[in-house]
């Protein structure tokens, strides 16, 4: 039953599996951090994200780095007309978090909807083919899909790093997630921070759409489901650690793809909420930290 | 005539929903949208009394709203222990994840949904009769809860809105207040779910997810939260609006969507052309010195 | 006899920021005690340690002998800690007495049950506090503003409503932070009375001021503190008389 050489199976795919995963948990907490909001609108990004491209190798017929680029655009054009528009009226009236709340979530069915319109509720995958090669690598079975979608989490994950590290945007961004307003004092445009961190989370959510389109067919309310992920794994990996969520992520992955050894496949999806549940039980204090910034900002 | 009596209970069922909804997220202002689930507790409790223990329908609907207001307890005392803010993740979750529970357990009638619930009133009657049921409820919820919002457990509530930190420095239980709040709320939902589980007969898993919060969600925005009456102005003009596409005769795969569109185009609207709903809180009843 | 508050080496900090260092103090009954020190010494956050806003990193605090340590914020005030604010925090929504009566220790209408289930009681403890409130209000020359909204009122009637407020709580310990801050002309003379009267029926008074001839008018005796520290204690007027105090106090 616990043979090694399954359990490295579970593991690389596990991993492997993890990384859209990651990216998305990346981009919603990278937004929580920065702009103290729970962008439930991104789930609308990730659909504009995978529909846009769908669009443009399914009937279009571009090349697929022509369909990413117009999968990206449409995207940081929405969630630019979606700051600029939405939340920076809402800021501007000082709304109550219920308001924010109500918005953002809207976004996202609102999104849902107009593409069931368009495209149905038809599962589709962004490529006819949703099989890739594959080779045995020390007794595991490892793709070129696996290859390529670890391959885009570690460097977008490792640019994003390096990003906030050393370029004076993205020092700017970690000067207003500590503080807004301490920021706009020293001359640091926050709005612009805001800005930077949506689209920010635009390209993770259009790379995480693309792996997973690339291997799953899709239906317009898919990444709700997948953004729920998401806010759980940002939640146990400590909501204001970009770091700490993405772990989260792969571990929540690895966690659900083991469990397939344990527990009937049905009650997979479960295990999400069952973490969610003894984190708020158990580990409160993480949390606690953030929303009393959030509340003071 | 049945047409218009399924109308009338929809109508009634809606009330009450948005009404508590209301009270939960407009008037003590707490951040869930779990409602739909404690809709459908109440539905799947009252709908499996009626099939394994044939009991009466007001006891299944008492039931209903038992379980609904117990299991909401569940979300609310570890959240609001830690932050109110908190609590919209948990509901999430909650909601969620209890759905999966059901469309896995046989006893619930899994994916396919709980079907065969027994009719407490069979034959020509029932149109009416339901109508007349399901009506009544809504009226009564909604003047228990202008109640409550009237006296002087609602000036309580307002006091804690205004400002929290002064009001527990009173001595006042603010976490109580909230914890009862959302319970009462909760257990008017699974009132409606009976009403709901005993017409239909029939309840599936797939009409109580995240997109049923955001048609429950519209209601209350466009009616005007925190008001008494702006829910059930929501909720009948939106369960009409469909019926006013149904006039444009669209096939049937573009009707939900198109549907949806609406609403949530309404909140959104709403949300920044009219932020306080159709119909504004009523002022409350004003507590006047009595002298000598 | 036993002193009304009892606060024991009571020590915070926040990061490298030491709000209070291994504090002691009691105030008795019919005793005003003045709290004076610089900006930032750590006095209103000693407020917030005693009501439970802030919980102490150690330490123990006594009301009338019983410890208080670890108890929610509401629990404090039904134990007798009645506390105002600076910036008052009145209910902004509601009117005068509105405001009073919903700050007694014990509300019938908050609890739902006692509402459904005799509601008649509720409805005459609400009456009630009304009309203690209006004897309250009365005292203070403020019975005619009681269907008034807070919000339209001049600051110094605000002022002495959140006074109000707090005496209707009727805790045996009155914490007032910057009573005076603002507060002129017949409102500070209403303010002064009204503090000293409360005192005399009994209670334990603790003022955090900045005015002086407040503090000396008033308290029988003061503490000076300073960066979380109580640097001495004693009768006003000698406190007053100490150069390093007045130094740190006016120089800094």
């Amino acid at each position: 039953m616990l043979d090694p050489a399954v359990l490295a199976q579970i593991l690389w795919t596990g991993i492997a599996t993890s990384s859209y995963m990651v990216l998305f948990t990346i981009a919603f907490a990278l937004v929580l951090k920065v702009l103290k909001l729970w962008n439930f609108a991104q789930a609308g990004m990730m659909a504009i994200a995978f529909y846009a491209m769908y669009v443009a190798v399914n009937q279009w017929g571009l090349p697929t780095a022509a369909a990413i680029a117009f999968g990206l655009a449409a995207t940081l054009a929405a969630t630019l007309a979606y700051e600029v528009l939405g939340l920076r009226t809402l800021r501007a009236r000082r709304s109550s978090s219920l308001l924010f709340f109500i918005f953002t979530l809207v976004c996202s069915e609102f999104t849902a909807y107009a593409l069931t319109l368009v495209f149905g509720t038809e599962p589709v995958p962004l490529f006819p083919e949703i099989l890739s090669p594959t080779r045995i690598v020390a007794g595991v079975a490892v793709s070129d899909w696996d290859l390529l979608a670890v391959g885009v989490t570690i460097l977008l994950g490792a640019a994003l790093a390096l990003y906030l590290r050393f370029s004076r945007d993205g020092q700017f961004l970690l000067a207003v997630s500590d503080s807004a307003e301490l920021a706009e004092l020293y001359g640091i445009d926050a709005r612009r921070a805001y800005l930077v961190a949506l689209a920010a989370a635009s390209v993770f959510a259009c790379a995480g759409m693309y792996l997973y389109g690339s291997r799953t067919a899709v239906i317009p309310t898919a990444p709700l489901q997948l953004m729920l992920f998401a806010v759980i794994a940002t939640l146990l990996g400590g909501m204001g650690s970009v770091l700490g969520g993405a772990l989260a992520a792969v571990f929540l992955s690895l966690l659900q793809s083991y469990s397939v050894l344990v527990i009937p496949s049905q009650w997979q999806g479960l295990i999400l909420y069952v973490f969610l549940f003894v984190t708020i039980l158990f580990f409160p204090t993480g949390v606690r930290r953030l929303w009393n910034t959030s509340t003071r900002s | 005539m049945e047409y218009v009596y399924s109308i009338l209970i929809l109508v009634g069922i809606y009330v009450i929903l948005a009404s508590s909804f209301n009270l939960i997220i407009g008037t003590a202002g707490l951040v869930s949208i779990a409602h739909p689930i404690f809709f459908a507790l109440g539905a799947y409790t009252a709908g499996l009394l009626a099939i394994h223990f044939h009991l009466d329908p007001f006891l299944g609907a008492a039931a209903g709203a038992l379980v609904a207001g117990a299991f909401s307890l569940m979300i609310s005392l570890p959240s609001l222990r830690v932050s109110g803010d908190y609590l919209l993740i948990t509901s999430i979750g909650f909601q969620l994840g209890l759905l999966q529970v059901i469309k896995n357990l046989e006893l619930t009638g899994s994916q396919g949904g709980l079907n065969n619930i027994p009719t407490p009133v069979p034959g020509p009657e029932r149109g009416w009769i339901f109508s007349a049921v399901s009506l009544a409820a809504a009226a009564a919820t909604v003047l228990v809860i202008r109640w409550i919002v009237r006296g002087p457990y609602g000036r309580a509530i307002r006091a804690m809105r205004d400002d929290e930190l002064a009001f527990v420095a009173l001595g006042r239980n603010a976490m109580h207040i909230k914890i009862m709040i959302f319970a009462v709320g909760c257990a008017f939902a699974g009132v409606a779910g009976a009403i709901y589980a005993f017409y239909y007969q029939y309840v599936s898993p797939e009409q109580f997810e995240i997109l049923a919060s955001g048609t429950m969600l519209t209601m209350v925005v466009v009616g005007g939260m925190g008001s008494t009456w702006g829910p059930v102005v929501g909720a009948v003009l939106l369960l009409a609006l469909p019926q006013a596409i149904t006039f444009l005769r669209l096939p049937l795969a573009y009707m939900a969507p198109l549907q949806g569109m609406l609403f949530t185009l309404l909140v959104i609207l709403f949300l920044f052309l009219r932020p306080q709903g159709l119909v504004a809180p009523e002022a409350p009843a004003p507590l006047r010195a009595r002298r000598k | 006899m036993s002193a009304v508050l009892e606060l024991e080496r009571i020590s915070k900090r926040f990061g490298g920021i030491v709000v209070a260092d291994e504090i002691t103090l009691e105030i008795e009954r019919g005793q005003i005690l003045g709290l004076i020190g610089p900006n930032g010494a750590g006095k209103t956050s000693l407020f917030n340690i005693v009501s439970g806003v802030v919980p102490a990193d150690s330490g123990d605090i006594r009301v009338a002998g019983a410890s208080v340590a670890g108890k929610a914020i509401h629990e404090r005030a039904r134990l007798g800690v009645t506390r105002t604010w600076q910036n008052m925090r009145l209910f902004r929504t509601m009117s005068v007495l509105e405001n009073l009566v919903l700050a007694p220790q014990r509300y019938a209408g908050e609890s739902l049950a006692r509402l459904c289930f005799a509601p008649a009681g509720v409805h005459a403890a609400d009456a009630e506090a009304c009309e203690r409130a209006l004897g309250i209000l009365g005292r203070m020359g403020l019975a005619q503003l009681a269907d008034s909204a807070v919000v339209d009122l001049p600051y110094g009637q605000q002022k002495l409503v959140g006074l109000a407020r707090a005496l209707m709580n009727d805790g045996r310990c009155l914490l007032l932070d910057e009573p005076m801050a603002g507060v002129e002309g017949q409102a500070y003379e209403t303010m002064k009375a009204v503090v000293r009267r409360e005192a005399e029926a009994g209670r334990a008074v603790c003022v955090v001021e900045h005015n002086i001839s407040f503090i000396k008018d008033l308290c029988t005796s003061a503490v000076f503190m300073s960066a979380g520290r109580i640097l001495e204690r004693g009768a006003i007027a000698d406190l007053l008389a100490s150069p390093t105090l007045a130094e740190l106090y006016f120089g800094g």
